[in-house]
């Protein structure tokens, strides 16, 4: 039997005008824990959509064990022995979790035996090393836990390999922690993993091999522990990077806003800060330690019910998001898809639907003056568009983020708020995105930026402060600004 | 190249499907029935479609916000029934009018409201507009005692809205200023924001519970509206006039290719739409089917016409 479990050769995916894979050939040896790493749109999605069958290749062979297979549909795949985890979960949240990891398969002719079926889930969420309620509904389980259930849904199919679509780009640090024994373990029972992340911090502590890619071509492939970081961001992006993070260029100024005693329920208690004109001020803490909900109440969304929000030393009253816009506060939002941004619409509507009147004479929408401006912020942020009237839906999330920041520059905020600016996109594009905010502060304008990537807070904050249960835990800066010093204030 | 036209070609049909049915239908009928393509025939159908496309129109407005107006058959009904009787207790006619659209935009603005207070989206103002037409055809059974009252209209503008080609003018007049706002200004905009996403329109600063409470009061005025002309019409009032006008208007905008989950739409394709059901009953009418048979066509219709929008939104993805 050959080493290698899987061996794609020559693969090539075409869609109408665009060649998504050309000539790919990613070949993984058996048991190994694999990583797939590239930007978005390099072609990681589109080739293991070929694998697991969802499009069916245009050229190509694909072996495994050694044997050449045909994959024509999911069902074969899975039949194969080759499981795919969305990054999007495919769990129904109004089923149990024994019903969920058998989904479709309810053996039993007329009736189901759930007796049987609960013991098989039982059992194989054991054989992950965790015991928990399988006749729990998995809407209330945690993103972890649902992970689980899902890794469970593969070895219910007597997976041998598991493919992972970015699985901790939904974990807290502490879930991620607990998530890698999991894939350590299922490496242990002799199951290959394919692991696609961004991350390139979890593919040095996880992963065996590196498969790189970009613009649909193979750039890349390694043991881990022969390749550098800077080789594999160069080899992604096709440029060197200097740093992962630009360097600050800006010295804070005056005080811009200053927030005192802001309480909102129970959900923040006593929160006060202070923050600067051209300064990024960091948010640190782990999900659920009142971020997202510090970050509404000043802007308005959900307004706070105490304490008081300065702004340029005058106190103002900021009970919704209108007035939060026009106290020149902007907040881009953690879920673009959800709140951020109306994927129907096209690229100009989003921009410009925070201020129309600007773009209006009269009660009259000027469709030019739209473009105008739309044009002004895809050339400025460097968006990735075909057209300014490309339906949301149809960008990257690196690009789909930029039109989430741009409605917010267009309404000349001068404080934005930014919410997990970067979860979810490409080394490109965040680094497309650290630059935009250097650029930012440098005309003056201030940003505060939440965000559970610890090293992102860390390489791009001038201060930091950290949450943990609705309060404010400590403020850190220059030297103290270390991971492990931010994790003691954000645990306890 | 082939396939792109034939996409192209399987687009057309999927976003048109029932207009094309519909031709083959008119023509059809024309050839069995020369008289169906007579002009004074065609305004006749006009006229009968006008005051439904005139509900139509402010169902567009709420169904393009993500939300089903039930409430304004009854608004019809109720509208048509004060306005009599404040002609008939000798309130100048003119009042009247404005009265009975008064009674309208409030109605509307009740339905808003109770929306927008409990940040309702379409399953919510489903149930509540229910809820009020329930109420309101009550309340126009209450004065009339469930009859009809004959209406002592003198002549005047009251009269004139229901002569002649006036209801035309007005379904017309009113398509054509809803369609000017809905897709040229501001607030066209920002309802279609709020109908894609209702979370995301309120996170950019738009006023949605505001701009929500408008929606409904465009339908109820504009169901006010009709209410007049209707009774203008027959210079009387039936309390139960309006039974099933809102799904009639739901129909039309559904049947001239609106998207029935909102976020988008167009008030010509209501306009379109309505014609369209108006033709389909005189053709069927001249061919001697049953009001039961129209019905099923229509029926059928109107199932048609949102699967063939899903299938075509498919394809479009």
């Amino acid at each position: 039997m050959s080493d290698y479990i899987l061996e794609m050769k020559h693969v090539r995916k075409e869609f109408p005008g665009v060649v998504a894979l050309d000539d790919v050939s990613f070949s993984v040896k058996r048991g190994v824990i694999h990583a797939l790493i590239g930007e978005n749109g390099a072609g990681k999605s589109t080739l293991m959509k070929v694998l697991n069958g969802v499009y069916p290749a245009t050229s190509g062979e694909i072996f495994l064990n050694g044997q050449q297979l045909d994959i024509s549909g999911v069902k074969q795949a899975q039949a194969a022995g080759i499981s795919i985890i969305y990054q999007e979960f495919n769990l129904i949240n109004t089923l149990s979790v024994a019903e969920n990891i058998f989904l479709g398969r309810y053996n039993g002719k007329q009736t189901v035996h759930w007796k049987a079926l609960r013991e098989k889930a039982k059992a194989l969420i054991a054989s992950l090393g965790f015991d928990f309620d399988v006749d729990k509904l998995v809407g209330r389980l945690s993103t972890a836990e649902k992970q689980l259930v899902e890794i469970a849904k593969a070895l219910s199919f007597d997976a041998q390999i598991i493919v992972m679509d970015e699985p901790t780009s939904s974990l807290t640090e502490k879930e991620v922690d607990m998530f890698f024994p999991i894939i350590e373990r299922l490496k242990a029972q002799g199951i290959t993993v394919i692991y696609i992340s961004h991350k390139l911090d979890e593919i040095y502590r996880l992963c065996d091999d590196v498969t790189i890619m970009r613009d649909g071509k193979v750039t890349g492939n390694s043991t881990v522990k022969d390749i550098s970081r800077d080789e594999i961001i160069e080899k992604m992006v096709g440029r060197s990077l200097d740093m992962e993070y630009p360097k600050r260029t800006v010295t804070p100024g005056d005080v811009i806003l200053e927030v005192k005693d802001l309480g909102r329920r129970q959900q923040l208690k006593g929160i006060s800060f202070q923050l600067h004109k051209g300064e990024i001020l960091g948010f640190a803490g782990l999900v659920g330690a009142g971020r997202t909900e510090l970050a509404e109440a000043i802007f308005g969304a959900d307004p706070a019910d105490r304490g008081q929000i300065i702004l340029n030393g005058k106190p103002v009253s900021i009970r919704s998001a209108l007035d939060g816009k026009k106290n020149s506060i902007g907040l881009v939002t953690e879920d673009r898809k959800e709140t951020g941004l109306v994927l129907a619409m096209d690229v100009t509507e989003n921009t410009t639907i925070t201020d129309l009147k600007s773009v209006s004479s009269g009660i009259l929408l000027n469709r030019k003056a739209e473009e105008k401006v739309a044009q002004k912020y895809v050339d400025q942020l460097n968006t990735k568009t075909p057209s300014l009237h490309q339906k949301i839906s149809n960008l990257s999330g690196g690009n789909q983020q930029k039109v989430a920041l741009s409605k917010w520059l267009y309404s000349n905020s001068d404080i934005l708020i930014l919410d997990e600016p970067t979860r979810g996109i490409d080394v490109g594009a965040k680094y497309d995105i650290y630059c935009l905010m250097n650029e930012l502060t440098e005309q003056g304008k201030s940003i505060i930026m939440i965000s559970s990537e610890l090293p992102e807070v860390l390489g791009m904050s001038d201060r930091v402060l950290v949450m943990h249960g609705g309060t404010i835990k400590g403020e850190l800066a220059g030297r103290d600004m270390t991971a492990e010093k931010v994790m003691k204030l954000a645990i306890d | 190249m082939s396939t792109t036209l034939k996409s192209r070609a399987k687009n057309l049909v999927l976003s048109n499907g029932i207009l094309l049915a519909i031709i083959v239908l008119i023509i059809v009928t024309g050839i069995i029935e020369p008289n169906f393509f007579a002009w004074k025939n065609m305004v006749n159908i006009l006229r009968q479609v006008s005051v439904n496309g005139i509900v139509a129109c402010g169902m567009t407005v709420c169904i393009m916000s993500g939300c089903y107006d039930l409430s304004v058959g009854s608004i019809v009904s109720m509208t048509g029934v004060f306005a009599i009787l404040a002609i008939n207790a000798g309130i100048n006619d003119v009042l009247c009018i404005f009265i009975g659209l008064g009674i309208g935009l409030l109605a509307g603005i009740f339905n808003g409201s109770l929306i927008a207070a409990i940040n309702g989206r379409g399953g919510e103002a489903f149930i509540i507009t229910y809820g009020t037409q329930t109420v309101l055809a009550a309340v126009a059974l209450f004065p009339s005692k469930g009859l009809f009252i004959a209406g002592r209209v003198p002549d005047g503008l009251f009269k004139l809205l229901g002569t002649n080609n006036m209801p035309i003018y007005c379904f017309l007049f009113v398509a054509i200023i809803l369609h000017f706002i809905l897709s040229k200004t501001q607030y066209g905009r920002k309802l279609c924001f709020i109908g894609n996403n209702m979370d995301a329109a309120k996170m950019s600063g738009i006023r949605v519970k505001l701009n929500r409470i408008s929606y409904f009061a465009i339908s109820g005025l504009l169901a006010g509206l009709a209410g007049i002309i209707l009774c203008s019409r027959v210079t009387s009032s039936n309390p139960t006039a309006g039974l099933n006008y809102e799904m009639n208007a739901i129909a039309a905008v559904v049947v001239g290719g609106n998207s029935a989950s909102g976020g988008s739409g167009s008030i010509v394709r209501t306009v379109i739409g309505a014609i369209v059901i108006g033709i389909m009953g005189n053709a069927l009418n001249i061919l001697g089917f049953s009001t039961n048979y129209q019905l099923i066509v229509k029926g059928l219709l109107i199932i048609l016409a949102v699967a063939l929008d899903i299938l075509s939104k498919r394809v479009k993805s």
